[in-house]
């Protein structure tokens, strides 16, 4: 029994081929994101351990808020605390050190900046053991007022060497030093993509505003003393609200920081990628067995005549998807390394991220989860059409052939598909609507239960539906129309899960246009309807900027108003939300805001404005106070001064600047809203904006139009990338048609021999397959695009209260989908094509 | 050594001949010779039928005829086309517009209703059916009851009676019929060999039909009898008597 499998298969390894290859794909995928992100982890692990090589302990304020919601905030801590440490028996040397916003800017006059990452000031240690991890490649470590150091890699962006004199920007005055040394990280250049400025601790703590304070203090052991010995002894001589770690815990931490961002987020961008492809393979593995299965139900029935089991033939089946399954799996996990490499390269340039090179890191939980994921796929997609395998009476072996696929069980598909269905759309709606549970896992399962549900009613609309769409086909082209037309038709279930593979991706591509296309129109709503300013400034890598810039705006006289707005984070009830601090005035004229209770006015003597259906979950009401915690003064009672409409600018908070000024540490402006004076031509305005911003270079400016314009292209860069990584969905969703196809002609070969023998000619025949494949394709992305706009209106309905308040169809951008489909169509017909037009006609009619 | 064809006599015009006709498969020790220096006549308005033995070469002969097969040496004509000359585009053409065929099985699409397999090549030339013609033929038939069902919903005798239908709607110089009964009861048979009999005699359509059921023979003008690859007797008004009679003689 086994060697008929065996033989089976390498009879049909051409049909197999499909299958397999979108196993490799979908298998490739998920290897290539571990491979990538344990390399990436291996990388920065041994970065930060190089960095932190010389420190024994470190001590730091524990973390006040953190989190991706507000960010890592660590209050700074007072000097008196080093002449503690330092006192500390075993302790042979302690330094402190800042580490604050610092931006270079290049010879071109404009900030440098990164790819994400941060640009960062920092201090340079004086002990040569704790300067051990980084490499002074060229120059010397700064001392003084006038000197700083920057990375080798920003050295070799900005073209800067040891002498050059560059301004550096703070949230204070910007100030002009000279390179003293460029510093490398062990072999990195960089310390995951962020930009480094460096100066000694006196000029760095003047410039970061931290006179008198530090970030962090690095600890140096006396011989005979461990690590670990002597952080415990800080740790009992130090407030239990400071950190105290030793190096090697400090580098993990640290390097956990980035892992974790990557992991997270690339990790898991990629994972679902990877699943989407592997759903869209598993239809495609489905549709491959369920069609070999009928086209070898006599070679089974033979089987079972000769005495095999219900089992045995069952086995057989499956023995062949596992068989297919590891070889592709193998190969996946093969490709897999290579997608790594190459995403690490592009990575590398995309964040500007030196990833230090470190050996491709293959682990054994790489090589088992590709696996058992290309496994179980491919079986649990093989399991339905084996069992279909054991109904094959031994008798069918003595018929002749059924020229139609069994029909029935309409009703059960029916019952089944309308079940399926609303499952997935209770779980969608559930995860979209309802606060508790992982509204993601929810969201994700339920898209899939409804693609799956779909699936299961598709074969029922797959006839009609491909009568109306093979409609033009039979009118423009005839014959070989009208017969892909037939064709399509002929077999509802083939074509229906064929074309549901596409429909996946169709429907995601829809949605995320959707998506896209919603938020650009609700970006241009907001902006019409609540910014009055008529230019928006703001950092490129939303570093805050010093507010000398709104400072010196307002005194430019072709501005009416100039409001800078700044940003922080605070907790409520040890829940953390985020704010931002205003200065009423100015805000109100350029920022329309219907208030309903109380009076922005009085913001100006600080306290808190509120979003109204916030103040009314909360139940606040104008003059109460709330419990507001902040990072630097703690909890303080802020009284509420006034309710304004959601305008899905302001945010849920505002809060009066007096207020901001006592709460929080830094004082910077993230953003300024300007307003032009009346009858200020817009060039003048503009011109009296850049003049005042020529000194500060990290600030952008645009006005309202260019504003919209970028937002839009921001947002298509993103949709571009999620564009082309779902092209490999629909990649495999194109195989499943050429594989479909290919099978197809193998079944129908005496139909082709007959059409061949009566007159049609080769060119005719590749033609009815084409419109066949078209018909099919388009099937699935109308399908797709039924599915891809509900999930897209779905979800802009529930993110309504996150300011995306338009549900827009970008009917022009659908309808080019279902072009493109088409076209694949076409593509996808080719092989398939060329194979029916080379059939031997003599032996396709006399073939029994 | 073949007639002259005088034009315009239409009694004595050719739709088929075939002139020192070679096949072989195969090379050296594996050659097999299918049709050995075939040399004959298909005069336009008869009815000829093609028996002999498996093997004898009696299907290469016609699937030869019609264009489907290659030959290794000789001549094939349709009416005055030579077909080693045509390219396999021409040959695919020729067949369309020329050439009726109903084989043994299988001879219609199973996605068209009859009356569109009916029409298939003329569909498939793109040409508009002569719509009396056609009528005519289905009645001819007796199909009109049946021209909206599918192949699967017709009996076996109704689906050679299509493929007949179809072979005679493009008014083809000439129709193969390829063991057209075999598949069929003698009462649906008898009934399908009717209508080509009446559409020699009545339309004047050329008919050449391979079978190896004297039976069948008996409804032809004339009868061709081969054995490995020769044409090694005929006989002219057959009856299935004396066509059983021949063949015992031959086989024996």
């Amino acid at each position: 029994m086994r060697k008929a499998t065996l033989k089976g298969l390498m009879a049909h390894k051409l049909r197999l081929a499909a299958t397999a290859l979108a196993i490799v794909l979908g298998v490739s995928f998920v290897s290539g994101t571990y491979v990538l992100t344990d390399t990436i982890t291996a990388s920065f692990d041994s970065l930060f351990k190089q960095v932190t090589q010389g420190i024994d302990v470190a001590v730091r304020s524990e973390e006040t808020f953190g989190g991706f919601e507000t960010g890592e905030v660590r209050d700074p801590m007072p000097a008196s605390l080093l002449e503690r440490i330092q006192a500390v028996d075993g302790v042979r040397v302690a330094e402190g050190s800042v580490t604050g916003y610092a931006q270079l800017v290049g010879k071109d006059g404009k900030a440098v900046t990164t790819g994400g990452a941060p640009s960062l000031g920092v201090s340079f240690n004086q002990d040569t053991q704790f300067t051990a991890g980084s490499t002074v490649r060229s120059g010397r470590l700064p001392s003084g007022p006038t000197e700083m150091a920057i990375d080798a890699k920003t050295a070799e962006d900005t073209g800067y060497v040891v002498g050059d004199r560059a301004k550096v920007l703070f949230q204070g005055p910007a100030r002009d030093y000279t390179v003293s040394g460029i510093i490398g990280f062990g072999e990195a250049d960089n310390l995951g993509g962020a930009r480094l400025v460096g100066f000694d601790l006196a000029t760095a703590q003047e410039v970061m505003n931290r006179e008198g304070r530090f970030d962090e203090i690095d600890v140096a052991a006396e011989g005979g003393v461990t690590p670990e010995q002597l952080r415990d002894r800080i740790r009992a001589a130090v407030d239990p609200r400071y950190e105290v770690l030793t190096g090697e815990e400090l580098a993990e931490d640290s390097a956990a920081a980035i892992n974790d961002t990557i992991g997270r987020f690339l990790g898991t961008a990629l994972l679902a990628f990877a699943f989407v492809a592997l759903l869209v393979g598993a239809f495609l593995i489905f549709n491959t067995f369920t069609i070999i299965v009928a086209q070898r139900t006599r070679e089974l029935a033979l089987l079972r005549c000769l005495g095999a089991s219900r089992r045995q033939v069952m086995n057989s089946v499956l023995l062949e998807s596992v068989i297919v399954a590891l070889v592709a799996s193998l190969v996946g996990l093969g490709l897999g390394v290579l997608i790594a490499s190459g995403l690490k390269a592009l990575l590398s340039t995309f964040l500007g991220a030196d990833i230090p090179a470190t050996g491709i890191q293959f682990q054994p939980r790489t090589v088992i989860v590709s696996l058992a994921v290309g496994l179980i796929v491919t079986v649990l997609a093989a399991v339905m059409p084996a069992r279909k395998a054991t109904r094959v009476p031994p008798v069918a072996a003595l018929q002749p052939e059924t020229a139609f696929a069994p029909t029935g069980f309409r009703k059960r598909r029916i019952v089944l598909g309308v079940l399926i269905t609303t499952v997935g759309v209770a779980l969608l709606l559930a995860g979209l609507f309802r606060s508790e549970g992982n509204r993601l896992v929810n969201v994700a399962s339920g898209a899939v239960v409804v693609f799956l549900g779909v699936a299961v009613l598709s074969p029922l609309i797959a006839r009609p539906l491909a009568r109306v769409i093979g409609w033009p086909f039979a009118r423009a082209f005839r014959l070989p129309g009208n017969l892909a037309r037939e064709n399509a038709m002929r077999n509802p279930r083939r074509t229906a899960s064929t074309a549901a593979a596409l429909m996946i991706g169709l429907a995601l591509v829809s949605f995320v246009s959707i998506f896209a296309a919603s938020i650009k129109a609700s970006t241009t709503e907001i902006l019409e309807e609540s910014v009055t300013a008529d230019y928006i400034l703001f950092n490129d890598n939303f570093q805050p900027f010093s507010p000398e810039a709104a400072e010196r705006l307002a005194e430019q006289p072709q501005l009416a108003a100039v409001a800078g707005m700044r940003f922080g984070p605070w907790k409520l009830d040890g829940v953390g939300k985020s704010l931002a601090g205003i200065d009423p005035v100015t805000y109100q004229q350029v920022v329309r805001t219907e208030v309903t209770d109380g009076s922005f006015d009085d913001l100006a003597s600080g306290g808190l404005a509120v979003k109204d259906t916030v103040a009314e979950s909360s139940g606040w009401t104008v003059g109460e106070n709330v419990a507001m915690e902040f990072p630097r003064t703690g909890v303080e009672q802020v009284p509420v001064k006034a309710i304004y409409e959601d305008n899905s600018l302001n945010g849920d908070f505002l809060l009066g600047l007096t207020t901001y000024e006592r709460a929080y540490a830094d004082q910077a402006d993230s953003q300024i809203l300007v307003k032009a004076a009346p009858g200020v031509a817009p060039a003048d305005s503009r011109a009296a904006i850049d003049q005042v911003m020529t000194d500060f270079p990290n600030v952008t400016v645009r006005d309202q139009a260019e504003f919209r314009e970028e937002q839009a292209r921001q947002i298509d860069q993103i949709i571009n990338l999620f564009y082309s990584l779902l092209g490999l969905a629909i990649l495999i969703a194109l195989f499943g048609i050429v594989n479909t196809l290919g099978l197809s002609i193998f079944e129908r070969i005496r139909e082709l021999g007959l059409l061949r023998a009566v007159g049609a000619t080769r060119r005719q025949l590749r033609s009815m397959i084409r419109w066949e494949a078209v018909i099919i394709a388009v099937l699935g992305a109308v399908l797709g695009l039924a599915v891809g706009v509900f999930f897209g209106w779905t979800i802009v309905r529930a993110l309504a209260s996150q300011g995306i308040t338009e549900f827009t169809v970008p009917a022009g951008q659908l309808v080019s989908f279902v072009l493109a489909a088409a076209i694949a169509g076409i593509l996808a017909a080719v092989l398939p094509g060329r194979r029916a037009a080379k059939i031997d006609v003599l032996r396709a009619i006399t073939t029994e | 050594m073949s007639a002259a064809i005088v034009p315009g006599d239409t009694t004595e015009t050719l739709a088929a001949r075939a002139v020192q006709v070679t096949k072989v498969y195969g090379q050296g020790q594996t050659e097999v010779r299918a049709l050995d220096n075939v040399s004959v006549e298909f005069p336009s308005g008869r009815f000829t039928a093609i028996m002999g033995p498996s093997g004898s070469g009696k299907s290469t002969l016609m699937h030869c005829l019609a264009g489907l097969d290659r030959i290794t040496s000789g001549q094939i004509f349709i009416g005055d086309v030579e077909l080693s000359k045509l390219s396999e585009k021409q040959l695919t053409l020729l067949r369309r517009d020329k050439v009726g065929f109903v084989f043994q099985a299988f001879n219609l699409l199973p996605t068209l209703t009859a009356a569109e397999n009916v029409e298939l090549p003329l569909a498939i030339a793109g040409r508009k059916p002569d719509r009396a013609w056609v009528d005519r033929v289905i009645d001819a038939v007796g199909l009109r009851e049946r021209l909206a069902h599918k192949p699967a919903e017709l009996s076996g005798g109704q689906q050679q009676r299509v493929a007949a239908a179809r072979a005679l709607a493009s008014k083809p110089a000439i129709v193969f019929a390829d063991e057209p009964t075999g598949n069929l009861d003698s009462a649906a048979g008898a009934e399908l060999l009717g209508f080509m009999r009446r559409s020699v005699d009545e339309y004047g359509q050329t008919i050449v039909m391979v079978t190896h059921d004297p039976n069948s023979a008996a409804f032809s003008d004339h009868v061709l009898f081969l054995a490995d690859g020769r044409i090694v007797d005929e006989m002219a008004n057959p009856t299935a008597e004396k066509v059983l009679d021949l063949m015992k003689k031959l086989g024996g």
